[in-house]
């Protein structure tokens, strides 16, 4: 029990036993949900997942990211979207140039550090993860795909929200 | 409890542990060492506790190449293709060569249409086994919450749903079947 004195000589205690209840009963609960996966990520604030039954976790942090207002390659600004899709001066025969652009400069610099890896590994590093807001149709994530086949990503991963069941 | 009564209860253990011939001490435990301990504690746990958990929806898209396709024997395969608008859902199975044996089913984006498409897709896999990829069609309208729902149904086994035979009954191999009804799923509209 915590005390301190008055001026006038009375001791005031304060009883802490309860602060230590709600202490012990927060860190039984917060150690209960602490989670060790490999990848820790907290999810942008302008996104939204959708909700999905996967059981497969994420493994690597998203390259793309496609917030409700615009398109980031690896934390980088590429492209705005406006009314639920890019500008007619982002587009190129029906990809977004800029994402190109930066998907390219990412397949350079994986070509690079492939060359003494597995070929787990070379599949990993050619997977893109993409983490986008659900409320976004079908023909924004086909312009960001077509813009990653040209840069020769074929496979990715699409970031969704792991549903409670 | 009153002071007058602590202090008889202090003197009443005095006089006991007098008789007992223990000097007596007074013990007072030092719980702030405790509380820091604590505080620190749940300050970590508090910053790196996860409350939404991430996963992931694999999928490919066709890969572009210069070179000219290769000449495939004549195999008769199943392709299985799944066709998804604003409000429907197109399931077509079919052999490529004759007989063709094709099945087809609508279903609606709710979500017991959802289960039964993934009953349906079961039943496919079922009288195929060996069959473990989807072409996935899409129009530009279709949100990306319902293209996940869909996604769902097409790959991720649900409770209940019978373990397929693996080619090679590698580990690998094994896992995945334990995991997916169709692992392989490729979004085919992807194409300039």
């Amino acid at each position: 029990m915590a005390s301190v004195s008055t001026k006038t000589g009375d001791q005031v205690n304060l009883n802490l036993m309860p602060m230590l209840d709600i202490f012990s009963i927060l860190i039984v609960f917060l150690l209960m949900s602490y989670s060790t996966d490999p990848v820790s990520y907290d999810v942008n604030s302008g996104v939204e997942l959708p909700e999905s039954t996967t059981l497969t976790a994420l493994d690597e942090l998203p390259a793309i990211k496609v917030t409700k207002t615009e398109i980031l390659v690896n934390d980088k600004k590429v492209a705005n979207i406006i009314g639920g899709d890019v500008a007619e001066k982002d587009r190129s025969q029906g990809a977004i140039f800029p994402v190109y652009d930066e998907l390219k400069k990412l397949a350079t610099a994986n070509a690079r550090v492939m060359r003494g890896l597995s070929e787990a590994d070379k599949a990993k590093m050619n997977a893109l993860t993409m983490e986008m807001d659900q409320e976004h149709r079908f023909k924004l994530m086909k312009r960001i795909m077509l813009a990653a086949q040209q840069a020769d990503f074929i496979t990715f991963k699409l970031m969704v929200a792991k549903q409670n069941n | 409890m009153s002071e007058e009564k602590k202090r008889s209860s202090k003197d009443k253990k005095k006089r006991k542990m007098k008789r007992k011939g223990i000097p007596y001490r007074d013990i007072e435990l030092n719980i702030m060492p405790f509380i820091d301990v604590f505080s620190l504690l749940n300050t970590f746990l508090l910053m790196s506790a996860v409350f939404l958990s991430v996963g992931i929806l694999e999928v490919q898209i066709p890969f572009l190449t210069n070179a000219p396709p290769e000449k495939t024997p004549d195999e008769r395969v199943l392709e299985i293709k799944v066709e998804m608008e604003k409000d429907k859902i197109d399931v077509t199975a079919a052999y490529s060569r004759p007989p063709v044996n094709e099945q087809k089913k609508s279903f609606k984006p709710t979500k017991e249409d959802i289960a039964a498409m993934h009953k349906f897709l079961v039943e496919i896999r079922r009288a195929n086994p060996d069959s473990d990829k989807v072409q996935f069609f899409s129009e530009d309208d279709v949100l990306w919450k319902d293209m996940a729902h869909v996604l769902d149904a097409i790959k991720v086994k649900q409770p209940g749903d019978p373990v397929f035979p693996t080619k090679t009954g590698s580990d690998i191999e094994k896992a995945i079947a334990a995991e997916f009804l169709y692992p392989k799923v490729v979004m085919a509209s992807v194409m300039l």
